[in-house]
């Protein structure tokens, strides 16, 4: 399973003599704590004990093959060391308060598959941990043939969801300077109205979106016999579509759209500065209030096939852990996008140490996205109902993303609403951000595995096959201040990156967008390509090309 | 013969010590397996490749930030087509509501006053106000 791991002669010699009995044995000896770490309690009662010396300090093990207990002090005496020299083969033992196997031929943690199977089964079935989600999936978990049967279901309704929008990777390839990328257009600024046109820009070039617009999918007769409302986003986007992709290079005025935005969001329609965000949001549920209904929804898996959501929709997973006895129930809920907190922890700075980000004044995005799904005591005050213990605890909330969208779009919450100032205002500070980003460390098999101390063990929905690397294709800054600011786009294109700012286009290099203000970013998945060297670790496992076709869209005008 | 107080305390003294050691033994030797784990899986994040980024970026800020770079927060001059574009937008068309020619880039503020949304009436919006808007008509 794992391809990284390589296991030491001594682990393999064992496995092969003996195989999973030893695993199943201390199995019985596992006991778990409500924060996910484990260890050996060989009996409730007595304190364990080295069978050399009766001590009960320093780090215990437990053989492997005979069971007895030794101590290893840090400084000086080592019986589980002397234990493997008077006991030949009797190399492999179990770290008892850790549950990690050791090989003292080898001296030094050693890793099996089927030993942390054997210690996760014991773990989740002791923890109670129920996934409300699921029915039977206990039953399911440490039988991989069941959970491959589990994962290929899902994966079939997925595919069906990825599969229909086609390619949306363009490939990489630089075209000559006299030839600019088609769907290159300003947008004129029609009175305070560039965060509409920021948003617009970004929604042209979204691939799923720009896909589905520029092959038709979208029939604006069809929609204005069929429709009884005098208003649809849709159709407006369509025409902006056209009117952008035609090669027309003179700016574009997207009054209509305005127009129909206005009759159809009433309480946001006034002459003033817009928050991008908001009017994002707002874009995609009247896309999606139309389309919705006509489109409708998958039986199985209750995914909305509108444009909007078959982009930009995603899953977030919600687990609340009991701090008294460990019982995790998990939520999943739906999103159209993910709003960051910045995070501003500064560590003291040492002056000789190397620094970490946050040290020299840096926020990253990173460090942003490990705080959504940092675990978070909920307050004293928020004590929630378990359903083990049946009274109210206090509980640990963690956030993860269960599915990915297609398009990540993530939101730097800049703008702060203080509601005991009754004022606003904005954050500042520069944020960091990856053009390249890798979501693994932030899934929820990441996050659930990391819960249970990473141990080999194939979850419930690994979602192997799907992409979590994702580019950069669109950058909204925002530039001044709160009341008064000025929206642009960065658009990167075929890997030249250029500065849509209303009317105005214009080629900038890399580092101009780095050092820009970000505010919403969107990152398109990048397709499996398989090719990852060395970074196929234990429990990430990328599959094979998946073979999408992709539609590169030519440098011509 | 009752011990003298200091050998006592030295003893507590002592015993504290020894747990805390042991205590302290415990976790680092906790933190050194979670590490070791996470490295040998692979698991780790690529450290190099954030490096890289975070050394990408403060160079950038420096060079933007820097006086003499005139690329960065020059005037326009021409757009990457060879275009100039007035501070106003210059383009008429027809209003959809009323009928009327107006400049694109004075087009916003003549809707809002032509849908009677004009910014006198309008109390402060929210999105949840819908009751101030209802006002508005």
């Amino acid at each position: 399973m794992s391809t990284a791991l390589n296991p030491c002669n001594h682990l393999l010699d064992y496995k092969k003599r003996y195989g999973l009995k030893g695993f199943n044995l201390i199995q019985k000896w596992v006991k778990t704590s409500p924060y996910g770490k484990t260890h050996m309690g060989k009996s409730k009662s007595e304190i364990p004990r080295c069978s050399f010396c009766c001590g009960y300090e320093g780090r215990l093990y437990i053989c492997l093959i005979c069971s007895s207990m030794s101590c290893s002090l840090p400084s000086g005496s080592n019986h589980a060391l002397l234990h493997m020299q008077t006991q030949i083969g009797h190399e492999i033992a179990v770290d008892v308060q850790r549950s990690e196997l050791y090989c003292f031929a080898c001296d030094d943690q050693v890793y099996d598959p089927d030993f942390d199977r054997a210690v996760m089964c014991q773990q989740i079935v002791g923890n109670l941990d129920g996934v409300r989600s699921g029915n039977n999936k206990r039953k399911r978990l440490g039988f991989e043939g069941g959970l491959n049967l589990n994962l290929n279901l899902d994966l079939k309704n997925l595919k069906r969801v990825v599969g229909v929008s086609g390619g949306e990777w363009d490939h990489g390839r630089r075209i000559s300077k006299s030839c600019f990328p088609v769907g290159l257009r300003g947008l004129n600024n029609l009175g305070n109205t560039c965060f509409m046109n920021s948003v617009l820009q970004a929604l042209l070039h979204a691939p799923p979106v720009r896909n589905y617009f520029l092959s038709g999918r979208h029939d604006r007769d069809l929609c204005r016999k069929t429709s009884s409302d005098r208003f649809c986003l849709s159709c407006d986007i369509d025409v902006i579509f056209s009117a952008v992709f035609s090669g027309d290079r003179a700016p574009y005025s997207p009054a209509q759209f305005l127009y129909s935005w206005w009759r159809l969001s009433e309480n946001l329609a006034c002459y003033e500065q817009q928050d991008a965000h908001e009017f994002f949001m707002s874009v995609l549920d009247r896309i999606h209030e139309k389309e919705g209904k006509s489109k409708g929804t998958n039986k199985d898996t209750g995914d909305c096939h509108c444009v909007v959501h078959r982009a930009f929709s995603g899953l977030l997973r919600s687990d609340v852990t009991c701090t008294t006895c460990g019982f995790t129930s998990t939520t999943y809920d739906p999103c159209v996008d993910i709003s960051l907190d910045f995070n501003t922890n500064v560590d003291h700075i040492a002056p000789n140490k190397p620094q970490k980000s946050t040290d020299l004044g840096i926020t990253t995005l990173a460090s942003c996205l490990d705080l959504f799904t940092r675990p978070e005591k909920l307050g004293s005050d928020q004590k929630l109902y378990c359903e083990n213990c049946r009274e109210r605890h206090e509980s640990v909330k963690q956030m993860s993303i269960k599915k990915l969208p297609l398009v990540l779009c993530l939101h730097v919450k800049r703008f702060e609403h203080s509601l005991v100032r009754k004022a606003s205002r904005k954050i500042d500070r520069h944020l960091q951000f990856p053009f390249s980003l890798d979501m693994t460390p932030y899934v929820s098999s990441s996050i659930v595995r990391k819960r249970f101390g990473n141990r080999i063990f194939a979850f419930d929905g690994d979602e192997s096959e799907l992409s979590t690397n994702f580019e950069v294709f669109a950058v909204i800054t925002h530039s001044g201040m709160l009341e008064s600011g000025h929206y642009m786009t960065y658009l990167r294109l075929n890997e030249q990156w250029y500065k849509c700012d209303d009317a105005w286009i214009t080629e900038v290099d890399d580092e101009v967008v780095r050092a820009s203000q970000i505010y919403l970013v969107f990152y398109v998945q990048k397709p499996n390509s398989g090719h990852k060297s060395g970074e196929d670790g234990g429990c990430h496992l990328r599959s094979s090309p998946s073979g999408d076709s992709f539609v590169s869209i030519a440098g011509c005008c | 013969m009752s011990a003298p107080d200091e050998i006592i305390t030295s003893d507590h003294t002592q015993l504290a010590s020894h747990f805390f050691g042991e205590l302290l033994d415990s976790v680092i030797m906790d933190v050194a397996s979670e590490c070791h784990r996470i490295a040998r899986l692979g698991l780790d994040r690529n450290l190099d490749d954030e490096e890289e980024e975070l050394r990408l970026s403060a160079e950038a800020r420096a060079r933007i930030a820097d006086p003499s770079n005139s690329e960065a927060n020059s005037k326009y001059v021409v757009d990457i087509f060879g275009q100039t574009h007035p501070a106003v937008a210059a383009e008429i068309f027809d209003c959809m509501n009323c009928g009327r020619s107006i400049v694109a880039g004075r087009f916003a503020p003549h809707l809002e006053k032509c849908m009677g949304k004009g910014r006198k009436a309008r109390v402060k919006a929210t999105r949840s106000s819908t009751a101030a808007a209802a006002h508005n008509r």
